[in-house]
């Protein structure tokens, strides 16, 4: 009950401030986005609600992180929003390899490849229908990722551990040569460009600041795009995660026997694994070429595939603050290590400069498989255990 | 005659032992750890690869050809004793999901390391054989000094490996660690040596690969110039089956040699889609490899 109060109190005062900032029309939707939140959080913080309603506890939260993170990319600067959209994207992809990984203990280096095939079906899609919506190219590139996702998979439901991770890292390589077969559709070596930009709505560009250049409404526009799909996809996932589904294919990674007797058929649970999980890449990869407004092959090689790896080593195999954690270090990767070359005072032109991205990664990669194999979502979770326990030990 | 050993199919047949046999030797050098320790060493083309960058490089930069290669397999022997030391030590009896994602890391790293200390632009290696097919009656036959050289070459590297296993106690030893640890712990092998020398062997083998794959003259020396090969050489070793030297040998130069016609008579582009294609195909019928007996699996 108290922090029932405590909740609504910070929606009182957040709606003040607001009111008192905020010219009138922005403080209505902020208003509304406060109070959203605040009606969500004050469900969330009782235990009982949680327990007598999983999905319901799922959608709050899932909804409550879109709705704050939606309202301050209309608040950040362009380049964070930029940062904010690679890293959704990254986290939609990792929880597709995740959910592959951790629950029916399959990997793939191959992952690149199918955010490659999301980007490249969501960019030959828009080209050929100029005027449909974006959910409909996101919608091609899901269909594609899970279709090519199938084809893979079947060999998958034959074969354990390295065999399939060679397999996947051949896909990996060969996509280069098989985007080359198929030049007419995919725009060979050079890609393809997007035909329109997504621009903003005009609302959107009504609300924002008048001096704010379209661009950078066309960036929040993006931002809030990217993070409505990746709550979609974000809800579905944990979802899985807990369904009947994600609990037989737990069983098939932990002991396939045992699977097996209790009535799962492997072959079907490895299969739909690899569906969903190049289905989540696909949609990962095509929300980034929306973004980037073009799509190029060079950005879809085994590096790329390598990267997903260690994100979600790093991340946290399995989990979905992994992902998310994955995909935060994805978007401030690159500006970290720039800063890093700085710090160091590396020549930027470098030889050393230019790798320090791949040795910093495959270092934390091999370091967290042999040291932390349960990444930083894991460790986090094992500190929360450790300060929970003893907090109850002294409260009786 | 001439103009038989002349004619087109010959012709791919002989451009696809000379690159099959590269394959082969890749193969070779995964079956040879595959055996021992359970693992798939995705590093393998990684660690050849600066193998042949600190003999020819980093040690022996002025050097002749032949004292730079042996300088090369010996770095890609101790290369191998220190990853295995150092690394896959601290892998055994976890997941098998981890090695895998070890070894990925740990290719990352190696390619990296290259490429920033000795930049990604491509170094010709100073192999006195010549790249120029020889005449038969006026017409090019499918062979050259060089391919013949490393024809010879991969033969010759074959031959002691098979050897070792075939008339040495050591190669008894290694065979029985493989086959029953526990068994030959008992007997008085000593296992822990034996996968070391497995590693050994394999880096090495992996190390004459990549000087040869870097003595190419269009190819030369580059940080990732493993990639491709290592690809192929992982298709061919899990077409023959990873626990089978002589099917990963013999597919590996079958692969050269289909893919070789895939690139006359179709299309260059579309190889590496026939290999996944045959890949795919294979694994779904034979999933342990065509060249395996079928061994039931304990629970």
């Amino acid at each position: 009950m108290r922090a029932r109060l405590a909740v609504a109190g910070a929606l009182v005062v957040g709606v003040v401030a607001t009111a008192l900032l905020a010219r009138a029309r922005v403080a209505i939707v902020l208003v509304v986005c406060e109070a959203l939140f605040a009606a969500l959080a004050a469900l969330w913080v009782s235990p009982s609600w949680r327990a007598a309603h999983p999905v319901g506890t799922r959608l709050a939260q899932t909804v409550m992180t879109v709705d704050a993170l939606g309202v301050a990319s209309a608040f950040v600067s362009t380049s964070v929003n930029g940062n904010l959209e690679a890293g959704v994207s990254m986290t939609i992809v990792l929880l597709g390899l995740s959910f592959l990984t951790g629950s029916s203990g399959q990997i793939s280096l191959g992952h690149g490849a199918f955010m490659g095939v999301g980007a490249f079906a969501a960019a030959i899609w828009a080209n050929h229908h100029a005027h449909s919506p974006v959910v409909i190219a996101l919608l091609a590139a899901v269909v594609a990722g899970a279709a090519v996702g199938f084809l893979l998979g079947l060999p998958a439901t034959r074969l354990r551990g390295p065999y399939l991770a060679g397999m996947t890292l051949a896909f990996a390589v060969a996509f280069g040569s098989i985007l080359n077969a198929f030049s007419s559709w995919t725009g060979g070596d050079s890609g393809l460009q997007l035909p329109t930009a997504v621009s903003a709505p005009r609302w959107l560009v009504d609300l924002l600041p008048p001096s704010d250049s379209p661009l950078a409404a066309a960036t929040v526009w993006l931002s809030q795009i990217s993070l409505v799909v990746a709550g979609v996809a974000l809800f579905a996932m944990s979802n899985l995660f807990a369904s009947r589904v994600g609990r037989s294919m737990r069983l098939v990674r932990d002991h396939d026997v045992a699977a097996e007797l209790a009535g799962v058929s492997l072959p079907r649970a490895r299969v739909v694994a690899f569906v969903i999980s190049a289905a989540y890449a696909a949609l990962g990869g095509a929300l980034s070429t929306l973004v980037n407004n073009s799509v190029s092959p060079a950005t879809y090689g085994f590096a790329l595939s390598i990267t997903i790896l260690a994100l979600m080593v790093i991340g946290g195999i399995g989990t979905i603050p992994g992902a998310m954690i994955g995909g935060l270090i994805f978007a401030y990767s690159t500006s970290s290590i720039s800063w890093i070359t700085a710090r160091l005072g590396l020549n930027p032109q470098g030889n050393l400069a230019s790798q320090l991205n791949g040795i910093i990664f495959g270092v934390l990669l091999v370091g967290a498989i042999v040291a932390a194999p349960m990444g930083i979502a894991g460790a986090g979770r094992q500190v929360a255990r450790r300060w929970r326990e003893r907090h109850h030990l002294r409260a009786d | 005659m001439n103009a038989f050993l002349t004619s087109r199919p010959v012709s791919d047949v002989l451009t696809g032992v000379t690159n099959g046999v590269i394959y082969a030797l890749v193969a070779l050098s995964l079956v040879l750890i595959w055996r021992s320790a359970r693992l798939l060493n995705f590093a393998q083309g990684a660690m050849a690869m600066i193998a042949t960058y600190v003999g020819f490089v980093a040690i022996a930069p002025h050097a002749n050809y032949w004292v730079a290669m042996v300088v090369s397999v010996v770095a890609g022997c101790l290369i191998g004793a220190l990853t295995e030391r150092g690394l896959v030590r601290w892998l055994y009896g976890k997941p098998e999901l981890n090695p895998v994602v070890a070894m990925v890391g740990f290719l990352l790293v190696l390619e990296s390391v290259a490429a920033a200390i000795w930049s990604t632009s491509s170094r010709g290696l100073p192999s006195s054989f010549s790249p120029i097919d020889w005449q038969l009656g006026g017409r090019p036959l499918a062979l050259s000094p060089f391919a013949a050289y490393e024809i010879v070459t991969a033969l010759v590297v074959m031959g002691f490996i098979a050897g070792i296993f075939r008339f040495t106690k050591l190669g008894l030893r290694l065979r029985a660690a493989a086959l029953a640890p526990e068994v030959s712990r008992l007997l008085g092998v000593r296992v822990n040596r034996m996968l070391t020398i497995g590693w050994i062997l394999s880096s090495g083998v992996g190390a004459v690969t990549a000087v040869l794959v870097a003595s190419n003259y269009f190819t030369g020396l580059t940080p990732t110039a493993m990639d491709g090969v290592f690809a192929f050489g992982f298709i061919a070793a899990a077409i023959g089956g990873l626990d089978s030297p002589g099917g990963a040998l013999a597919s590996g130069v079958t692969l050269g040699i289909v893919l070789q016609f895939v690139s006359d008579y179709v299309n260059a582009n579309d190889v590496i889609l026939v290999a996944l294609g045959l890949l795919i195909v294979s694994l779904m019928v034979r999933p342990n490899g065509v060249f395996t007996r079928d061994a039931q699996r304990r629970v």
